[in-house]
């Protein structure tokens, strides 16, 4: 080897021995990097809210993670991992036990909230909340919870009142926390009693009752049969309770208008099946007996097997009928829970009744405002009027996919016959005593209902679960 | 006076009427002097917008049940003979409040 020649092999060498302690330096460096990047929580240690301790644990030891979003059925990893990229986070783990879930870090440490209203603007997601530190006091965490994507949620101030429009913040059902034990079930059948349902109201439809295959169409000895594929219409005797007055598709979207879709509002029950009976017509008025043929109706598909739990009836009169409080008790009997409007007359019910709501066997519902105040119409009555729940100025469905504000105790019936409904979706086999004492015993009391209601208060949804 | 059969579309389902506050003025007019014999053109009138407690204008006829919903109308007051009678209407109906102790959809 001449002399050129081992210069140039020691250069080399010089050379790679510098490489390779620069890439051992790199190493170092990512390993140092790593020590201060939250590291994903195993997904054996993640679990959804119920175990907050556990959460908390975990992250407390691995960093945390800054939103959970759930992505609607369907949606690739591939398109998830796109959409997170675009916004400069990562998919840190999906979720066990909670499918469609995925915890999501944002790298750029931006506030939890406005990463969740980023998601919540995309059709792909089905809703996002906060990854919240969660302590054995979550119910009373000041934070909210669960926010459905449902973009007109803000104005349902029944469901979550931050004080919007001038009213009270907090006078609500405490709809937010129940949902951390169930956003409700399409395994639960409620009756909505009323003008019909417009069963093709896109917020709606998906959350409509239809009669199972295995259960064979209504008959009755004088109407025959009918095939009652959709629900009950006991003007014509018909199969067809399509809606023709708006007033029952309000109602309905109470009680269960589609969570988190993306689209209108959310019921008290995100999921639930809607039964719709028309009895009154287009004008918003019926007859007693059309009512009572419904309710026979409600009791023989209970009978057949639909898990039908719950008449919702926003509707009343000051006639005493014996026939209707009859098939009323008959349905009590069956495990069906009627809960009623007290009226709107502003009169007391302990001395004028208000029938259906002043019959025995009836969970009657008075009406409250946005301000905690019992609505300026309400009927009320310490021994007559159970309960009092929102009942003014209510955003629910309309027909042809609209959807409008609307007063009376006929809006604060189906906010209890939706806590209700949750109820049983968290408890299946319950009673219609036990049920009927869980939306009593929930009762936040309020000062303007002391010896108004027997209760004295306002239902909350989350107690109601406890 | 009997009430007037519920009108239905050829496919069963109930006509929905969409009165205007004079369409339901002229209604209560006509029904009124047809109730006590006398010319329409006789029957004074005041129409008020009004509130009222159900959808049944809080003049239910006996056996009625309604929605329990407030529901905006017309509160229409005739006077004729010396002597006043309330109306009430809505987009769906007119109905005849306490006529001689009764409420009458018309």
């Amino acid at each position: 080897m001449n002399r050129n020649n081992f210069l140039i092999h020691l250069a080399l060498a010089i050379v790679l021995i510098l490489i390779a302690a620069f890439a051992g330096q790199l190493n170092r460096w990512r390993k140092q990097w790593r020590s201060h990047v939250p590291r994903p929580i195993p997904a054996s240690e993640k679990k959804r809210a119920s175990t907050s301790t556990e959460i908390a644990l975990a992250e407390s030891r691995f960093g945390r993670p800054e939103v959970l979003v759930k992505f609607k059925p369907g949606v690739s990893q591939e398109t998830i991992d796109e959409l997170t990229l675009g916004l400069n986070d990562r998919v840190e783990d999906r979720i066990e036990n909670a499918p469609g879930w995925e915890s999501i870090d944002d790298l750029d440490n931006a506030d939890a909230y406005q990463t969740v209203a980023q998601y919540l603007t995309m059709p792909e997601v089905e809703y996002a909340e906060p990854n919240m530190e969660i302590e054995l006091d979550a119910v009373e965490s000041s934070l909210p919870p669960i926010h459905p994507s449902d973009p007109r949620f803000d104005d349902q101030w029944a469901l979550a009142n931050s004080g919007q429009r001038g009213g009270k913040q907090g006078a609500d059902i405490s709809a937010m926390h129940a949902w951390l034990t169930t956003t409700g079930s399409d395994k639960v059948v409620v009756a909505v009693l009323d003008s019909g349902v417009d069963y093709t109201h896109e917020d709606l439809a998906p959350n409509m009752w239809k009669r199972p295959a295995s259960i064979a169409p209504y008959h009755d000895d004088q109407l025959g049969t009918v095939d009652d594929e959709d629900g009950f219409n006991a003007i014509d005797n018909a199969s067809d309770p399509m809606d023709e007055n708006g007033h029952g598709t309000h109602c309905a979207g109470i009680i269960g208008a589609e969570g988190g879709n993306n689209i209108g509002i959310t019921g008290v029950n995100w999921k639930v099946r809607i039964m719709p009976l028309k009895f009154m017509n287009a004008g918003g008025f019926g007859t007693t007996k059309n009512a009572i043929e419904a309710i026979n109706y409600v009791i023989d598909r209970k009978k057949a097997g639909v898990n039908v739990r719950i008449i919702s009836a926003s509707w009343g009169g000051t006639q005493r009928s014996r026939a209707l409080e009859e098939v009323i008790r008959k349905a009590y009997e069956n495990d069906i829970l009627f809960v009623a409007a007290a009226g709107n007359a502003t009169v007391n019910n302990d001395r004028s009744p208000h029938y259906p709501s002043s019959y025995p066997n009836v969970l009657s519902v008075a009406a409250l405002d946005r301000h905690d105040q019992l609505a300026k119409f309400s009927n009320y009555g310490v021994k007559s009027v159970a309960i009092a729940a929102p009942g003014v100025d209510i955003l629910s469905t309309w027909l042809g996919n609209a959807y409008e504000e609307k007063s009376g105790t006929s809006m604060a019936t189906p906010v209890v016959s939706g806590v209700a409904a949750l109820i049983v979706a968290e408890n299946p086999r319950i009673s219609v005593d036990q049920m009927k004492k869980r939306v009593l015993d929930s009762a936040d009391p309020v000062a303007g209902l002391k010896g108004k209601v027997a209760t004295g208060g306002r239902v909350n949804a989350a107690k109601a679960l406890e | 006076m009997a009430t007037q059969p519920e009108q239905r579309h050829s496919d069963g389902r109930l006509n929905r009427m969409s009165l205007s506050k004079q369409d339901a003025v002229e209604k209560a007019r006509k029904d009124l002097a047809q109730r006590l014999n006398v010319d329409a053109g006789s029957i004074k009138e005041s129409v008020e917008d009004a509130d009222f407690p159900d959808m049944a204008l809080g003049a239910a006829e006996d056996d009625e049940m309604s929605g329990q919903m407030i529901t905006s109308g017309w509160r229409i007051r005739l006077d004729a003979n010396g002597k006043n009678y309330e109306y009430r209407a809505d987009k769906n109906q007119v109905r005849l409040f306490g006529f001689k102790g009764k409420n009458y959809r018309i």
